[in-house]
């Protein structure tokens, strides 16, 4: 089978980040692959290494985001799409979307595969939209990707269960962080992914509408999460201690 | 006011300088040091453990022969990128990064560059994929930062050398299959000698390694002894052309340049788990990061890291460029050695009690560091070197 994966740059998430007057700096020197999307290129390499075929990325992005592509290639990609922006567009998950359902409607794949979310924003929506757009059989939130008789068995984690989904190719999943472990490229595949094909094309050659690509969303601030309030100790005798909080469970938290 | 951000783990963005290639191996190394060699740290300095696994593992993810080229299976990057690698494994463990460096810079490299084609690709690749280990051998029982003393010798007999001798402190010795040796070649029992290198090999008749015992630091690395009874060494396995103490001091002056780096990931970690300690942990009611006193510890470590920082990025591109001399790296391992063992000192003494036990591993360090500021050229030796470079007089030799 053939796999398009669709990656994004996102800022580390263990770089240092301010909050200011309700707007977000982040160092914007550390970049790395969004995880959840790691973990799709992961299961579409281990796939196609248990029954052939290839695994592309594709990713929207200012020039240095050539870097996440690399490291997918280093990964075992065997060839890259970059989609290049200026880096300062307003853009949000519609943009994203529209950007990438245009960019894929004329390629040839059986499955395309999304983080589930990205690790940034958490919005959870650009694959959805894509499959909408190319409409696309599509399945969120996988665990565990398998191959039968042509089809993607997609397996969901449910509150009390899994849940199997047979989708006709060509289809469209976000893959859970959950699926696997990324491998860790070696300096051998590094140093190979130089050699990899990698096609770049700019937005705004790709002839799109000015409109469609308005985001229709806006962060308006931000804010840091608020400090947890400090836990209150109990000591004394077990059943005194027990009616007490349960007393205030009642009371102050009015859990009960 | 400029929308900058101040990065306390990076201060003056030297991450940002590096390449693409550099900044994907140095991501690839963080992502195994991390996941891999953390969780054996403890256990390695508390049970004086090397896990062998760690060598094949290494193999595995390119980290060993960084620097060596492609065709004899090393992976071919920038001497940035080997500096890189030390600086994530340090960052675990002076141990595990001295493991890496003896293999890489002391056994891979002076085989690539000092040894024939046919030893090149007899023992290279299997060094570089880990499935055999390497030691060097330089320093002997009564001769450190001396080794022209050395009274090691190999004497010429039909069909190759005979080795006498010991050599100690010697990084991964008792688990080597490969040892690069350096002894003083005679062609006969009367002649001066003249230094020369040799690959002896685990299992020739005569040769031994004992272990070192009661090590209080890089105990999670190996260190013995190589002991050399008549040792007979074939011709095959000496190194042709290279004579005097040139050879090892290039090997050497490789080495070191990784331990510049090195040290700086070890101080990185004292550094950031201080901070987060002193933020944590209050008295009086307060957290300790409250106090002048323990602000401006950490100002001056991060001062330290930014400059070691500095130091190790401007080195690795001159040597990538190949415009650096032996005496530059004297500077920087001399300078980052110094630094991190200072820090190392500070942060298990803000860590009080905690500072004590493995489980902060700040003490481990610590341990590891004085060792780190040892060898390789102590830190007085370098500046020495440095002296004779400033003055152009040596004082090496005493003069009373």
């Amino acid at each position: 089978m053939k796999f398009i994966v669709s990656i994004k740059m996102v800022p580390d998430v263990y770089a240092p980040f301010q909050i200011k007057d309700g707007e977000l700096l982040m160092d914007g020197d550390r970049m790395v692959l969004n995880a959840y999307d790691a973990s799709a290129v992961e299961e579409a390499l281990v796939l196609t290494e248990k029954y052939g075929g290839d695994v592309e990325v594709v990713c929207i992005g200012a020039a240095k985001a050539s870097e996440t592509i690399r490291k997918a290639l280093a990964m075992g990609a065997a060839k890259g799409y970059h989609i290049q922006t200026n880096g300062d567009e307003a853009y949000d998950s519609s943009s994203y979307a529209q950007i990438l359902a245009d960019f894929l409607k004329d390629k040839e794949y059986d499955v395309l595969s999304f983080g589930k979310q990205s690790q940034d924003t958490d919005s959870g929506l650009t694959g959805g939209m894509v499959a909408q757009l190319l409409n696309l059989p599509y399945a969120t939130n996988a665990v565990g990707l398998e191959i039968e008789d042509g089809n993607l068995i997609v397996k969901r984690q449910g509150d009390s269960g899994q849940e199997m989904i047979a989708l006709p190719t060509p289809c469209l999943v976000t893959c859970s962080n959950d699926m696997n472990e990324p491998r860790i490229p070696n300096l051998k595949g590094i140093m190979a992914s130089k050699r990899k094909p990698v096609e770049s094309v700019a937005v705004s050659d790709m002839n799109l509408d000015g409109a469609a690509l308005e985001a229709v969303s806006k962060v308006t601030s931000y804010s840091p999460v608020p400090a947890r309030a400090a836990g209150q100790k109990f000591e004394g005798e077990p059943e005194e201690i027990a009616t007490k909080v349960a007393q205030l469970l009642d009371t102050e938290a009015n859990v009960l | 006011m400029a929308k900058n951000l101040f990065n306390i783990d990076d201060a003056l963005l030297f991450e940002s300088e590096l390449g693409e290639e550099d900044r994907l191996i140095m991501e690839t190394a963080r992502d195994y040091a991390q996941s891999k060699l953390e969780p054996r740290a403890l256990k390695g300095n508390t049970e004086e453990y090397f896990d062998q696994d760690i060598a094949r593992e290494m193999g595995e993810m390119g980290l060993l022969g960084v620097n060596i080229p492609e065709e004899y299976g090393g992976a071919g990057a920038s001497y940035t990128a080997y500096g890189l690698v030390a600086r994530e494994v340090e960052r675990v463990d002076s141990g595990y990064r001295s493991f890496m460096s003896v293999q890489s810079s002391l056994v891979m490299y002076p085989i690539s560059i000092f040894g024939t084609e046919e030893q090149k690709h007899r023992f290279i690749p299997k060094l570089a994929a880990g499935e055999t280990i390497g030691c060097f051998g330089l320093t002997e029982p009564d001769h450190g930062s001396d080794p022209g003393s050395m009274v090691t010798t190999a004497l010429k007999v039909v069909g190759g050398w005979k080795l006498n001798g010991a050599k100690m402190w010697i990084t991964n010795s008792p688990i080597a299959d490969v040892a690069v040796v350096w002894a003083k070649a005679k062609e006969s029992p009367s002649d001066e000698g003249v230094i020369r290198g040799f690959i002896v090999e685990k299992g020739m008749k005569g040769f031994s390694a004992p272990h070192t015992k009661y090590k209080m630091s890089l105990r999670a690395s190996e260190t013995g002894e190589l002991v050399f009874d008549d040792v007979f060494v074939p011709d095959e396995n000496a190194f042709p052309d290279i004579k005097g103490l040139k050879g090892p001091f290039m090997c050497l002056n490789s080495a070191r340049y990784g331990i510049a780096w090195g040290t700086i990931g070890a101080a990185e970690f004292c550094y950031q788990k201080s901070r987060q300690y002193v933020l944590d942990r209050k008295q009086f009611g307060k957290p300790l990061a409250a106090n002048q006193l323990i602000q401006t510890k950490l100002a001056n470590m991060l001062t330290d890291i930014t400059a070691m920082q500095m130091l190790a990025l401007r080195l690795g591109k001159l040597k990538d460029e190949g415009r650096d001399h032996p005496s530059m790296t004297s500077l920087a391992k001399r300078n980052n050695c110094g630094r991190a063992l200072e820090i190392a000192r500070i942060a298990r003494d803000m860590h009080g009690g905690n500072g004590i036990t493995g489980d902060y591993r700040i003490i481990h360090h610590m341990m590891n560091l004085e060792s780190v500021n040892t060898y390789e050229g102590t830190y007085d030796i370098h500046g020495l070197i440095l002296g004779r470079e400033i003055t152009g007089i040596q004082s090496f030799t005493p003069k009373g």
